[in-house]
């Protein structure tokens, strides 16, 4: 199976790039000076939220194809696409908390941006609450794919409406601003680590639900 | 033309059923009342702040009730698969949606005018009935935005094994552009603050159009069988 070799080769890539990305992030980049080592947890945090993005697109596009195609196939890979996202938003929100604790003296605060990934969040716990409730295969994938792309498309108004409703407030802060060229470098092998790390989640996820399902057809071959 | 007769026909199917069954709008009406009687316990409500807390409640009321009265009204789709004798019929999928669009917001739009007289005669708060006229835009495009996805949702989550109380978990997580504009807006033109309502309205016609286009194309699939 083509998926299974595929499957195997991240995962030996993830074996070297995982250990040596935290290498780069605790090692090599320099330690903020205003920020301290907290600013290092960003290495995570901002591949964590391109990750779950990624994985939401690919839900987004997997449930155009399955109302389309109507094949199975399309809603196994929305649905797994849509587990790693959310696995990935929710750490997105737990590392964004912790670095705001020491940094913004908050766990919490109302800022567009971390508004806009926990209205996602709660997003795609209604599509997997949703999809918890219906029995009937064909059914399942037909609705969730509905939440699919209108949860997806909502991000962008959900984004406009809570920036206009916050520049009301005053921000609290913005992080960034001028990145040295090592941060740059260590930033951008993180990112590469975590995109591969999503790809593999996913692949591994859509292989289980592929052998769920003809798991499922052979149980109804045999009690017929 | 046909299409939009088919739609108005089953606006008309839904006004007859509820006035027969009174199922849904009166119970929107009472949740309305009991909502606005519990703000009064748990927020202070003296004469200098209700200005400022109406937006807050008004929406928070304007939510759930519609909640409860757009899940109900898919409920009774639903029963004995009422819905399937409009889907074997010649009306399209499309009609059939915006029919349901259309008598869901007659419905949401009476429980909202209902909840603002009952709010200015409790809260002792009669100039809200005097800004009708200026709130009236958000308001209409607000009701239209909880609206069309209700109707999409409360159809989808009726069918699940959880049925309408499913509804809230889905529906509110999106429909939070709206209820942000409703609020936002309504809080300008009551206690004039700065920034101008128009931007609000702007966001919740640009959901609105949006959520419509989409609905439309999405709504055959769940009434498919």
């Amino acid at each position: 199976m083509k998926t299974n070799r595929t499957i195997s080769i991240l995962f030996f890539l993830l074996m070297v790039m995982m250990p040596l990305n935290l290498y780069l992030i605790f090692k090599v980049a320099p330690t903020e000076r205003i920020m301290g080592d907290v600013q290092r947890i960003f290495y995570l945090h901002v591949s964590l939220a391109s990750g779950a993005f990624l994985a939401f697109t690919c839900t987004f596009v997997s449930s155009i194809l399955f109302l389309w195609k109507k094949n199975l196939v399309w809603d196994s890979a929305a649905s797994a696409a849509a587990e790693t996202g959310l696995l990935f938003a929710t750490l997105v929100l737990v590392t964004g908390s912790l670095w705001a604790r020491p940094i913004w003296n908050v766990w919490w605060t109302w800022d567009p941006r971390l508004l806009t990934v926990l209205i996602l969040w709660f997003i795609y716990v209604g599509y997997f609450l949703l999809r918890g409730g219906i029995a009937d295969r064909f059914k399942k994938a037909q609705y969730s794919a509905v939440i699919g792309i209108i949860g997806y498309i909502d991000i962008p108004v959900i984004r406009y409406a809570t920036k206009w409703w916050k520049s009301i407030h005053p921000l609290l802060s913005r992080e960034g601003g001028g990145l040295n060229p090592v941060m740059k470098n260590v930033m951008f092998f993180s990112l590469a680590t975590f995109l591969v790390l999503t790809v593999f989640l996913f692949l591994f996820r859509f292989r289980l639900a592929r052998i769920e399902e003809r798991l499922q057809k052979l149980k109804k071959l045999t009690e017929d | 033309m046909k299409f939009m007769g088919s739609a108005i026909a089953i606006l008309r199917k839904d006004i007859l059923l509820e006035l027969r069954g009174k199922e849904s709008l009166s119970l929107m009406l009472f949740l309305s009342l009991l909502l606005l009687v519990i703000f009064n316990f748990a927020l202070d409500t003296g004469k200098e702040n209700v200005s400022s807390l109406a937006p807050g409640i008004l929406w928070v009321v304007f939510t759930f009730s519609g909640i409860l009265g757009m899940g109900r009204t898919s409920m009774a789709e639903r029963d004995e698969d009422a819905y399937l004798s409009i889907v074997f019929s010649p009306a399209s999928a499309e009609s059939f949606y915006i029919g349901k669009v259309l008598s869901n917001l007659l419905f949401l739009v009476i429980m909202e005018m209902f909840t603002l007289l009952f709010f200015a005669i409790l809260y002792d708060f009669e100039k809200i009935i005097g800004m009708l006229p200026q709130l009236l835009p958000g308001l209409l495009l607000g009701t239209l935005g909880f609206s069309l996805v209700g109707t999409l949702f409360s159809f989808l989550t009726t069918a699940s094994r959880y049925g309408e109380v499913l509804l809230p978990f889905l529906y509110l997580p999106v429909v939070v552009p709206i209820i942000l504009g409703g609020v936002s807006s309504m809080d300008i033109i009551l206690n004039g603050k700065a920034g101008g309502a128009g931007k609000w309205i702007q966001i919740m016609a640009v959901f609105d159009v949006l959520y419509f286009a989409v609905s439309l194309l999405l709504f055959r699939y769940i009434i498919e069988e």
